[in-house]
């Protein structure tokens, strides 16, 4: 571990890692939460035009990415808001539109595919004083605003009627995130590449949010997820000469298969001792657990897949969760099982 | 024309079209301080569509709306405006503790710089209090029941100290247990001065606390009045009652001040 300290262009590397590690699960948290897990594979490939843009007009490729990034994940966010496309739709336009943009462009520079291998998969040693400063600096902001602003981001992702009724700018808000989600991933297309930073800013959440019970330990557990599996990964892939960007999202994909299946478990036992907590109304006898017993009518409440109670499969047919006890219909009464 | 000083909320002639289609229409509705107001009506009928519009969250194609004397989209004063929005089926993608998500409710009287204070803090607690979820903070909100996760939007409403409560369904897919602790919590709060507005399909255990009822009929209202003098059974819990409540013409004279209501245009 000495050894590789002592060269500049590890340190650069793992400074990178190590922020890259903290900033993307951050932003990651409230696309994951909206349900926008591929929003920053969009991103991504929207980027790779601004690379080869960089190649062309020979100024800095991670300028250029970052500008064309934001420009393209505004882009989806007005679309989701304004147009009639739905947002799988408007991921998939900026998908292909950006990598095709790429390559195209990349040829206009005078460049075969393969100059652009080093950003779509990562590339260590090409990091360098000046990438890794502005490295720092952008991510260093992103962390600072997403912990700054979480609470608020929180809101708008989690009930976004409530946010706007309570005041705030909703679509600003988005549009925020979609550009931090461009800032993130442009600042790590070196460490890990445009192709699989996304998953450094998905996988740690999913890891976390199995065990989590609030969006602040989901997020902060991720950030330290996300940050072990970034700095792991590039020992592990220096020693073993691997590939860090790969390593690093296998590193966080191995976080998530240790976690799923305790989270899994923990829903399970929770699910059934779920009933049970709710005992206790505040008036009439306390429901039995009669064979047959018929505490409720289907007059006082129809359950059915909408109700809002939750559905148990028992057997042949299906109970609900009412009140402590669980409902099966029958005729026009419901029995106690 | 300046709206009296008691008045909450208000459309004046308000209409809204959803895609195109007229939804609501020749809306007059002033809601005055101190009121507990249900809006029923019949699934379609608009009632929704009218809460939202009441809060600013859908535009009026034509008429205005007001909070509190001020066209509602420029009301600055966001925390006097507290809305329950009808429960989320679908859980969200990441876990949320309750505590969590009724602290959101406190965004509106936080300024972007401040962190959460004493008294943001002692507001949450109080409205956890409040709906009895005091020992469920910590916990992740899907885990919660039906009911429970009602009472987790009320309280969310409760932490910016709202001088009006607006409630989107209360009542739909809660049990009747959980339906009368919502009565019971509301009851305090409107017994503490607050006015309530609520849009419900049945009104159950809550009609001893409701004084006004606004039926609407086909996007428009066909009764706005005492809801003793509703012409329908007077327990009020059952399926449908909406039918009952159908005005036999759309000019139906207002019972209280023989006025028309719905005047067709």
């Amino acid at each position: 571990m000495i050894d590789l300290l002592q060269y500049d262009f590890f340190r650069n590397a793992l400074l990178a890692a190590f922020l890259t590690g903290l900033s993307a699960p951050a932003v990651g948290t409230f696309l994951v939460q909206r349900r926008l897990s591929l929003m920053g594979d969009g991103i991504g490939h929207v980027a790779v035009t601004g690379v080869a843009i960089g190649l062309l007009t020979g100024t800095s490729p991670l300028i250029a990415a970052i500008v064309v990034a934001i420009v393209g994940a505004a882009a989806i966010e007005l679309i989701r808001t304004f147009g009639r496309t739905s947002g799988d739709v408007a991921l998939a336009l900026l998908f292909y539109g950006g990598l095709a943009g790429g390559v195209l462009v990349t040829g206009l520079a005078g460049q075969g595919p393969n100059v652009l291998y080093a950003y779509l998969f990562g590339s260590i040693t090409t990091v360098s004083s000046s990438d890794l400063l502005v490295t720092v600096v952008l991510a260093a902001l992103v962390i600072v605003l997403v912990l700054l602003l979480s609470p608020r981001l929180f809101a708008v992702s989690q009930d976004a009627e409530f946010a706007r009724v309570a005041g705030l700018r909703v679509g600003a808000y988005n549009v925020l995130v979609a550009v931090l989600a461009a800032v993130t991933i442009t600042v790590a297309m070196r460490t890990v590449g445009l192709l699989l930073v996304s998953a450094l800013m998905v996988v740690p959440v999913a890891a976390t949010q199995q065990l989590a019970r609030g969006y602040r330990a989901t997020l902060y557990a991720a950030m330290a997820l996300g940050c072990l599996a970034a700095t792991s990964g590039l020992f592990v892939s220096a020693y073993a000469d691997v590939a860090p960007g790969a390593t690093i999202v296998l590193i966080a994909l191995a976080g998530f298969a240790l976690t799923w299946p305790v989270g899994a478990l923990l829903r399970r036992r929770r699910r059934l001792h779920s009933p049970f907590p709710e005992l206790a109304p505040a008036e009439g006898p306390a429901p039995t657990l009669d064979r047959h017993q018929t505490a409720h009518t289907a007059e006082d409440h129809e359950h059915g897949p909408d109700c809002g109670h939750r559905a148990v499969p028992h057997g042949d047919h299906v109970d609900y969760v009412h009140d402590g006890h669980r409902h099966a219909p029958h005729g026009r009464h419901y029995d106690e099982h | 024309m300046t709206p009296p000083a008691a008045e909450v909320l208000a459309i004046v002639d308000g209409a809204v079209e959803l895609g195109g289609r007229p939804v609501l229409r020749g809306i007059d509705l002033t809601v005055t301080r101190g009121e507990v107001v249900a809006v029923l009506g019949a699934n379609g009928s608009g009632k929704s569509t009218l809460i939202r519009a009441l809060l600013g969250l859908v535009p009026l194609a034509r008429g205005e709306v007001r909070a509190f004397g001020v066209p509602t989209r420029s009301l600055t004063e966001r925390h006097r405006l507290g809305f329950v929005p009808q429960r989320a089926t679908a859980s969200a993608g990441i876990p949320a503790s309750v505590r969590e998500v009724v602290a959101a409710g406190r965004l509106a009287r936080r300024p972007i710089w401040r962190p959460a204070g004493r008294a943001d803090r002692a507001a949450v607690d109080r409205a956890l209090q409040t709906v009895g979820l005091a020992d469920r903070a910590r916990d992740d909100v899907t885990t919660l029941s039906g009911g429970q996760q009602q009472r987790v939007l009320i309280a969310r409403a409760l932490t910016s100290e709202p001088e009006v409560l607006v409630l989107d369904e209360p009542t739909a897919g809660v049990d009747l247990a959980s339906q009368r602790e919502l009565a019971a919590t509301l009851e305090r709060l409107v017994t503490a001065g607050a006015t309530v507005v609520l849009v419900a399909h049945e009104l159950g255990p809550l009609a001893p606390l409701i004084r006004r009822a606004v039926v609407l009929h086909d996007g428009r209202v066909s009764y706005d009045g005492p809801p003793a003098d509703l012409p329908h059974d007077p327990h009020g819990v059952h399926h449908h009652p909406v039918t009952h409540h159908r005005a036999p013409s759309p000019g139906l004279r207002d019972p209280l001040t023989g006025s028309a209501a719905g005047e067709v245009r």
